[in-house]
């Protein structure tokens, strides 16, 4: 009697287990208005598929709770991770982890270090930093040669946090940008961090003000801070229409800036096709698939001319 | 009969021992960082720091300078009062900074604009149910009331289950936060209407300076002169012969905590009205900020002595120091690890200066 109880549960338990594909996924970020659109992608998707469930956890911005946090995951048995890295330097752990496991892993957002060596069941789903800066700092060039800036140009630049990937990369896009004999009119006077907050870039910028030298442009690697900076440029006086101010990921309250004509540039992060490329991804790794390792989801720019499109996509 | 220096706070001079009241320490390291900063400004970038060298303002001073040194602390100053009376009444509050977030969060979705360039306000909360462009004392109302618990309940624990404030606020802290990510699933809250944003907007970008101001000499006086602060120094002295001699140790301690809490609910009306939104993660770190500014302004962190000046001295420390990085342009990387050199030194020196006056005593 108990042998047969016995092989009953067991057939039931491997009968769930078939037929459900468990994903686990840590999110570096609960309370981050970008990640947040990204991790719903990935709740989205799931929910309209059959048998796929996911589970979101949240890293807390904290890189030693993100590994334990993969180890449990692991340990609960699912069939692949998603991991949104919040130390992109750290992911050679994460990896080394899932990978003795067995456990196929797919990074998502933010580039991991180790990109070009990852094992072959994991892959990669982001953007290319080196676009989003690119494409900003050439479309701020354009315009401010459009506003007859061309023969000499001065500007603030605003960095996210200093430790943060993306914010080396777009930082350094502009000042390789800005290089180029196309667009070397333009000089900066300074550049610092607000940390992609838009309470320290609003601080920020009302510092620099108070130093009063004239600039015609405003670089930001985030909405958030470009959207402090205008914040503070309104406040002084100044009047929007004398500065060219960028921003990356067209966030909500960016586009209606952008609307009221404040912000001039921004780039469009696809979060939301991040979230499913990569719950994909997932899936056809743990299915056992043949997939590309490096999926780029291209970055897109948006100004006046073509904002319509892009009001309902964040 | 002199008074002595402890246990009142405020700017006391003990005649008797010719002593300096503490906040006169601390107003000359403010001076002699600015002294600093004008040297550095002087060599480096060929600018004045407080002054207008550039003849851009009617007055000798730069004043969007002296603007932005008060301004940029205004929040956090407001936290720092209520801290400061925590502290003196020998508890710690760690929990400021979430309470922040939690409070930005729930106001916020409660000043809302119905239309945001003719569309329906993509980040409306209530939307749904109508609650928008509703009278700006509601979302006051329900962002004091957050503080207000969140007090409240600090209070209970750590006057009735003697687990210690560190622990309990700690609780607070981490259960706050959850509640600001929970409340919209980590989304962001914006468009506030124009009354709400008059609360940090204001009195031409004003308005913060004016409430930070505004409580701390209210809070002063209250300290100074009232048996509610009498009563806080007492229970930081000596908490027992508090107990003995008949204050109402229990029930002070849950008054004080719900102060801080409803402080830290101000402080964010005024950061989110300032900016126009509401982030789960408004507020992280505010609470250490809070307390190093207190610390530096004179608050012993065993409880008993400090004062409500001390912290405003502390607090435009702070605000000089950021913007004199900005001013000399220093190098990011380099900001935060001077500005903790900084910290350090200004409470060294404190200390130094008060372990002399007692051996000369």
């Amino acid at each position: 009697m108990r042998r047969l109880l016995l092989a009953l549960t067991a057939s039931a338990a491997m009968t769930t287990g078939a037929t459900a594909e468990n994903i686990g996924v840590t999110m570096a970020l609960f309370d981050d208005n970008f990640l947040t659109v990204l991790r719903n992608g990935i709740q989205e998707l799931a929910d309209g598929m059959d048998g796929v469930d996911v589970q979101i956890e949240d890293a807390q911005n904290d890189v030693a709770r993100q590994l334990d946090q993969i180890n449990n995951l692991i340990a609960s048995g699912v069939d692949a991770i998603i991991v949104n890295p919040v130390d992109t330097s750290a992911t050679e752990a994460m990896s080394a982890a899932a990978q003795s496991a067995g456990v196929p892993l797919v990074y998502v957002n933010r580039q991991p270090i180790n990109l070009d060596s990852m094992p072959d069941n994991q892959a990669f789903v982001g953007s290319n930093e080196i676009e989003s800066g690119t494409l900003q700092a050439f479309e701020v060039c354009k315009q401010l040669r459009a506003a007859g800036k061309g023969d000499g140009a001065r500007a603030y630049l605003f960095i996210g946090e200093l430790q943060n990937q993306s914010a080396i990369q777009r930082t350094k896009d502009i000042h390789d940008v800005m290089g180029m004999d196309m667009c070397n009119f333009i000089t900066l006077i300074d550049e610092q961090t607000a940390n992609y907050q838009r309470d320290e870039a609003q601080d920020l910028m009302t510092n620099w003000l108070s130093a009063g030298e004239a600039f015609d442009a405003v670089f930001s690697n985030n909405d958030e801070m470009a959207i402090g900076a205008i914040q503070a440029m309104k406040a002084a006086g100044i009047s929007m229409e004398d500065v060219i101010v960028g921003g990356v990921d067209a966030t909500q309250d960016a586009l209606t800036a952008m609307q009221a004509g404040d912000l001039d540039v921004t780039v469009f992060q696809n979060a939301a096709a991040q979230g499913s490329g990569s719950l994909d991804a997932a899936l056809a790794l743990a299915r056992g698939d043949d997939i590309p390792q490096v999926v780029w989801i291209p970055f897109e720019l948006v100004t006046p001319a073509n904002i319509d499109s892009y009001l309902a996509r964040n | 009969m002199a008074e002595t220096v402890h246990g009142t706070g405020g700017l006391t001079f003990d005649k008797s021992r010719r002593q300096w009241p503490n906040e006169l320490n601390i107003f000359g390291a403010l001076v002699l960082i600015v002294i600093i900063f004008e040297a550095l400004g002087a060599l480096l970038v060929g600018q004045s720091f407080l002054f207008d060298s550039a003849g851009r303002f009617d007055s000798i001073f730069n004043e969007q300078r002296l603007y932005i040194i008060v301004l940029q602390v205004s929040i956090v100053g407001i936290i720092a009062i209520g801290v400061t009376q925590v502290i003196i009444s020998g508890g710690i509050d760690l929990s400021s900074g979430s309470i922040v977030g939690a409070t930005a969060m729930i106001a916020m979705s409660f000043a809302q604009v119905a239309e945001v360039n003719g569309q329906p306000n993509p980040k409306g909360v209530f939307l749904e149910y109508g609650w928008v462009d509703l009278p700006v004392i509601i979302p006051i109302v329900v962002g004091l009331f957050c503080g207000l618990i969140a007090g409240i309940i600090n209070g209970l624990l750590i006057a009735y289950t003697r687990i210690p404030p560190f622990i309990a606020t700690l609780g607070m802290m981490v259960t706050a936060r959850g509640v600001a990510k929970w409340w919209s699933r980590g989304q962001p809250i914006s468009f506030p209407t124009d009354d709400f944003a008059a609360i940090g907007n204001g009195l031409n970008g004003w308005m913060p300076v004016v409430i930070f101001i505004g409580l701390a000499i209210l809070f002063h006086l209250i300290l100074r002169y009232t048996v509610y602060g009498k009563h806080t120094y007492a229970i930081g002295s000596n908490e027992d012969a508090a107990r003995m001699s008949g204050i109402k140790v229990d029930q002070h301690k849950v008054l004080v905590y719900t102060i801080a809490g409803m402080l830290a609910a101000l402080a964010a009306l005024v950061l989110s009205s300032k900016n126009l939104t509401a982030q789960a993660g408004m507020g992280v770190m505010y609470e250490l900020d809070a307390i190093a500014m207190a610390v530096i302004g004179g608050v012993s962190l065993s409880g008993g002595r400090g004062s409500v000046v001390g912290t405003v001295f502390g607090a435009l420390i702070f605000g000089v120091i950021i913007s004199g990085f900005t001013f000399l342009r220093l190098d990011a990387y380099y900001q935060e690890m001077v500005k903790g050199g900084i910290i350090v030194a200004a409470v060294v020196l404190d200390q130094w200066r008060q372990r002399r006056a007692a051996l000369r005593a």
